[in-house]
């Protein structure tokens, strides 16, 4: 990975990040972190890759879920302050689409239209989404279909899929466990789908 | 950007008349045959799609969704169009001459494009990796293959990423259809040379059903369309390894052809393993290692730009590479004197085991600062200083583990 040229963000993501230390990074230039070797700055060199580290794994393994027509919901609860940044991202995915990510204690709700996003911090993911239930105007056609929504489905065709992706002859479970490292999948919530098939909505939000 | 209420939002949404999700909502529930889909995507297993990165105007980040227990990744959709198929390459299960054959099963273009963009939508996958057995004639399953994706393209306004299989033997017009839908396609050339696919395929004419439609893909107009990059992120290929008794120095001359004279962006390895029921059942399964030191050498060659000649230095008498990092082999051939990191050139630098072309980057940046003066200041650059060490010298200080410098 790279330093990129906007690290301050990065840094000002991070979960020990504080005012102080991003006013000492505020002098230095992207060359500098990269090549620095003085204590301070390796440490804020960790600090930038680490946020990068779980904003990318984060775009890789939250899973995203439809309720209804105009929302797309999934688990989150990052160690750093990425929410925002996650949820923005599969907004820009899926525009028209409110994409809701959240735990038990809070939630990110992004929307991009037009080429510009809305946010909204909220609660918890549960209570967003039943206020979003009420909120949109969604026809009785549409309502019914929150009922027979495919979710299961996908979740069961991708379980089949990977499973035939498996070439026994190269087991390799240290590679396996390298590249997705439990903490991160625990942010994303991903080993407790993939443990229980049927995982609801409410197995999101008990802690 | 604004922070605004849920309300807002809400309406804000509801004002969107056309967007991604209500166009897969009408068809979200697709019906697959879980046989189907196992049978079709344990046919790409061997295949190998190691990125999705995309260098569109825009460009296509690659993200990993899943890694399997064998830690490969698992970024793409990767199926099989169909597994039904008339060649008789002797180490494929799918092949005609095998006598273990699964069920032959066939996805159709509606079919695969909704099950892509469920899997899409819900985060599993960057994109679709299509493959396919030839069925009964390659043209008409390259044209299936080509609806498909040009269905997720223009109906579903599908973004993802795309890398498409050329059939061997398929037609130019097909093949042109496939390079302006795709982010990257491929032949397999599955073999080093046209005398090693006659040895594993009796059905495949290397030249003209592989090499010709390289060059076809090469030789295409690729103008930018619209503004749009025509196949970004390029053609590469993949060879079967050790199938045909072929030396690693013959992979390597048809490599350097392949990068020279084709321009593939990247060449892919698969080491043979013996599939129960076809002709090669009782052949040696091919180790793993061996996988892994062709794309050791394939990096020497493409990303650190090693010399023909340096990297022949890495194979043994009978052509092979040894268990060993070949970039090992040929600095201690090449490196008559240790280096000074304070004045070695970048190109220089690259050839020391441990020192890649990111740490030699910033050797070069930091001693613009201040000079090197210790193993240290090396290590707290993250560069591989065990690795490394013996090839290096600095302020007098080096180490002599390597016999080649104790006279």
């Amino acid at each position: 990975m790279k330093i990129p040229d906007n690290f301050l963000y990065y840094l000002s993501l991070h979960e020990d990040c504080n005012e102080r230390l991003l006013a000492r990074a505020e002098h230095l230039r992207t060359e500098d972190v990269e090549v620095c070797i003085s204590p301070e700055v390796v440490r804020i060199k960790k600090m930038v890759y680490a946020v990068m580290g779980e904003t990318h794994r984060m775009k890789a393994f939250v899973r995203l879920q439809p309720l209804r027509t105009k929302v797309l919901y999934g688990f989150l609860r990052p160690r750093h302050r990425i929410g925002e940044h996650i949820c923005d991202h599969f907004a820009r995915r899926n525009a028209g689409i409110i994409v809701v990510l959240g735990n038990a204690s809070e939630s990110w709700i992004s929307l991009c239209r037009d080429g510009r996003i809305w946010r909204d911090h909220g609660r918890g993911l549960y209570e967003s989404l039943e206020k979003l239930k009420r909120t949109l105007h969604e026809s009785l056609h549409e309502r019914e279909k929150e009922t027979d929504l495919p979710v299961q489905d996908v979740e069961v065709l991708w379980q089949i899929y990977y499973d035939s992706q498996y070439c026994p002859e190269r087991k390799n479970l240290a590679a396996f466990h390298r590249q997705m490292p439990r903490k991160d999948q625990d942010s994303a919530g991903l080993r407790m789908v993939q443990n229980k098939k049927n995982a609801t909505l409410e197995d999101f939000l008990s802690d | 950007m604004p922070m605004v209420t849920l309300e807002k939002i809400a309406h804000l949404a509801e004002e969107c008349r056309f967007d991604s999700l209500g166009q897969a909502q009408s068809l979200a529930m697709v019906d697959v045959d879980a046989k189907k889909l196992r049978t079709l995507g344990e046919g790409t297993r061997h295949d190998v799609c190691a990125s999705t990165f995309s260098p569109r105007e825009e460009p296509l980040l690659g993200i990993c969704h899943a890694f399997t227990q064998d830690g490969r990744c698992v970024s793409l959709f990767k199926t099989l169009y169909t597994n039904h198929c008339t060649h008789q390459c002797s180490y494929c299960t799918n092949a005609a001459n095998c006598s273990s054959k699964a069920k032959a099963f066939s996805y159709t273009p509606e079919e695969l494009a909704k099950i892509t963009l469920s899997l899409y939508r819900s985060n599993y996958i960057e994109g679709l990796f299509l493959s396919s057995g030839a069925g009964r004639d390659e043209g008409s399953v390259m044209e299936k293959m080509v609806e498909t994706v040009r269905l997720l393209r223009q109906k579903f306004a599908f973004s993802g990423y795309i890398h498409l299989k050329v059939l061997p033997g398929c037609s130019q017009a097909h093949i042109q259809e496939a390079v302006e839908l795709a982010d990257r396609v491929s032949i397999n050339l599955e073999a080093a040379s046209a005398s090693h696919m006659s040895e594993i395929c009796a059905t495949k004419n290397y030249e003209s059903d592989i090499l010709q439609r390289q060059r076809y893909i090469r030789d295409m107009k690729m103008k930018p369309v619209a503004g749009k990059v025509v196949l970004p992120a390029g053609q590469t290929t993949q060879l079967v390894v050790g199938a045909a008794g072929e030396s690693d120095e013959e992979i390597f001359k048809r490599i350097l052809y392949e990068y020279n004279e084709i321009g593939v962006k990247r060449a892919y390895y698969s080491a043979f393993s013996p599939q129960g029921g076809t002709p090669f059942e009782n052949r040696k399964a091919q180790p793993l290692w061996r996988e892994h030191r062709l794309y050791q050498m394939d990096w020497l060659y493409r990303v650190y730009h090693f010399q023909t000649d340096e990297i022949c230095h890495a194979f043994d008498e009978n052509g092979l590479l040894c268990n060993a990092d070949p970039k090992m082999a040929i600095a201690v051939e090449f490196m008559d004197k240790p280096l000074d990191p304070n004045t070695a050139a970048f190109r220089e630098l690259l050839r020391v085991p441990g020192i890649g072309p990111r740490s030699a980057q910033k050797i070069v940046a930091f001693r613009k600062r201040q000079p090197i003066v210790a193993k240290a200041d090396l290590a707290a650059m993250g560069i591989r200083i065990k690795r490394a060490a013996p090839f290096l010298k600095i302020n007098g200080w080096r180490d002599t583990t390597l016999e080649m410098w104790q006279d």
